[in-house]
């Protein structure tokens, strides 16, 4: 969810007053509060609509803007959890349910739900289940660890129980447009490489580049790798089915390059490991994620 | 890894047939810290396409992960707060090869990563831990490795004691349902303070899983891939892994998605994992 230098003593006072749209307003999840708000923990509901622009013309949401979900319902649970510090997100996976990963079940709108697993005082792990919205078809599963941290001006004033926050609306077309135009990605040098500039958009409240463009960068160049094409090409033959984020630092400054790398196949699943880094902050370690990228057609893929 | 904040004293350790002995495993580190170990894959821990299977490789792993990242947190101490493992097809082979490095290193988070291949070099796969740095507890303050850099065995099984036939069977897993995987919380099973050890819970998220796809997928079934939440000490016996599917089966029918919860004997949740189960 936000994501700041919680070990090299840096600290920033969060923007949290600030109201220019970013990517909570790009993803639209509507995060309803299923407990009365009296108790620590919070049980979350978070209905996303999947926006044609956002998934594309199959209605298949990609597994990055799911984990980016997972980041923002996750992120919110353990804030909650955490208070009256805040959180940072350590690392998260998502985990996709095999028979939606090609084929017409598990499009179209999805529900989140969200509980905490574990609240300890310096780490807390929720769980979040992904469900078709119209028949509660099981879409995903995954998990995430978030660090404890005191924020500088404290954290987030969030009224409970949570109810879905009101975005205005955004002239912008890039919140109308889909996760490559909205996230700023560019080709890479070659097949695997993907890079992102930091725009204001994509700035959490402490002004670094949000988790979510992280997890969509890591699925876009692992897609990218195995596909053998340019990382701003339509993949549909290929999807993501288990992603695995690891957030070592912040970006601050970018461009942001990811560079995918295959680690092995395993029949029609390639496993990818795709770092991150801060090209612009002297090449900086972001993120190690590890994806799983299987080809709809079964049978063993290669990669071109 | 052991609770750092747990004062009560430390029993003999490990005993005799603990589950890092069964397992035929050397280590050797480099000059910077690194460490490399090799795992014999012997016919006790093979899984249906040959190679070890998840639960001894998680074993495995979280002790590499283990030595590598208390050297890195020294003086502190570190333990594990996650691990993801993700195993590729090998085939039959001699011995699995981990190189271990640190990714990250903060005031009070390690990420390791370990890359998996085979003793003829090709990939067998890779894995990543998460370890939460402590202060180091008073009475873990005279803990000593052997941190000679030359490769040598670790924990090994006495001459005398007979290779398990079965490694999980050896250590007591059991399944008595597809789905279900059980342990009692012997010495053999445990930790330094007494509780069900790291790599262990894996273990039973391997077999209970392994076990469902058994059930829905066909015989040969095996876990790959686990992403593990380590939430709470199982102090309490016996412990019990249970398996619930995500959804039906790929239409291939050749793969599931399985989420695990591991409880201890009084209903605490101790770990919480999703796998991925295939059947080729």
């Amino acid at each position: 969810m936000t994501h700041v230098d919680r070990d090299d003593g840096e600290n920033p006072r969060p923007r949290f007053d600030r109201l220019s749209p970013g990517v909570a307003a790009y993803l639209g999840m509507a995060v309803t509060e299923q407990t009365d708000g009296t108790g620590p923990l919070a049980l979350l509901r978070g209905p996303f609509a999947a926006p044609a622009h956002v998934v594309g013309p199959d209605g298949l949401t990609p597994t990055g803007i799911l984990a980016a979900l997972i980041d923002s319902i996750g992120g919110m649970a353990s804030g909650i959890a955490a208070l009256p510090g805040w959180i940072v997100t350590t690392n998260l996976n998502v985990r996709r349910a095999p028979a939606t990963l090609f084929g017409p079940d598990g499009r179209g709108p999805l529900q989140l739900d969200t509980e905490v697993l574990r609240r300890g005082r310096s780490a807390i792990v929720t769980r979040t289940s992904v469900t078709a919205e119209a028949d509660g078809t099981p879409v995903a599963t995954g998990w995430m660890t978030a660090a404890v941290l005191a924020p500088n001006g404290g954290p987030p004033d969030i009224p409970r129980p949570v109810r879905p926050v009101g975005f205005p609306p955004i002239d912008d077309p890039a919140f109308a447009s889909d996760p490559t135009t909205f996230f700023a990605l560019r080709d890479g040098r070659n097949p695997g490489e993907v890079a992102l500039e930091l725009l204001d958009r994509t700035r959490n409240p402490w002004g670094i580049l949000h988790g979510g463009a992280m997890t969509v960068l890591a699925d876009t160049a692992a897609r990218s790798l195995v596909a053998g094409t340019p990382a701003t090409q339509p993949t549909p033959d290929l999807a993501v089915a288990d992603l695995n984020v690891h957030y070592l630092s912040p970006g601050r400054v970018g461009p942001v390059v990811a560079a995918a790398r295959l680690v092995g196949a395993r029949g029609p699943e390639h496993l990818v490991r795709v770092a991150v880094h801060d090209h612009g902050a002297g090449d900086r370690p972001l993120v190690v994620a590890l994806a799983t990228v299987r080809h709809r057609t079964g049978g063993a893929a290669t990669v071109r | 890894m052991p609770d750092p904040t747990d004062e009560r004293p430390l029993p003999p350790y490990p005993p005799a047939r603990h589950a890092m002995r069964l397992l035929d495993v050397e280590i050797e580190r480099d000059t910077d810290g690194d460490l490399r170990g090799w795992l014999a894959a012997r016919p006790e821990i093979d899984r249906p396409s040959g190679g070890p299977r998840l639960g001894a490789v998680a074993v495995f792993v979280d002790a590499l992960g283990g030595f590598r990242s208390i050297s890195a947190a020294a003086p502190d101490w570190a333990f594990t707060a996650d691990l993801s493992i993700h195993l590729l097809p090998t085939g039959p082979v001699d011995e699995l090869v981990a190189d271990v490095l640190v990714l990250r290193r903060g005031r009070r988070t390690l990420v390791v990563e370990v890359d998996l291949a085979t003793d003829d070099g090709r990939p067998a796969g890779a894995a990543t831990l998460s370890f939460a740095v402590v202060a180091r507890p008073e009475h873990l303050v005279d803990v000593q490795f052997d941190e000679s850099p030359q490769r040598h065995p670790l924990s090994p099984l006495a001459p005398d004691e007979p290779r398990p036939v079965d490694y999980l069977a050896d250590l007591g897993v059991v399944s008595p349902a597809p789905g279900i995987a059980t342990v009692a919380l012997t010495p053999e099973v445990s930790n330094t303070v007494g509780a069900l050890h790291g790599g262990m819970h894996t273990a039973l998220v391997d077999e209970a899983a392994a076990s469902l796809g058994r059930s829905l997928l066909g015989p040969d079934a095996e876990t790959v891939d686990v992403h593990l939440a380590f939430l709470e000490l199982g102090r309490s016996g016996p412990l019990r892994a249970e398996a619930t599917p995500v959804g039906p089966p790929s239409p291939d029918g050749d793969r599931l998605t399985v989420e695990v919860r591991l409880v201890d004997a009084d209903g605490r949740l101790c770990s919480y994992a999703t796998t991925e189960v295939v059947h080729r």
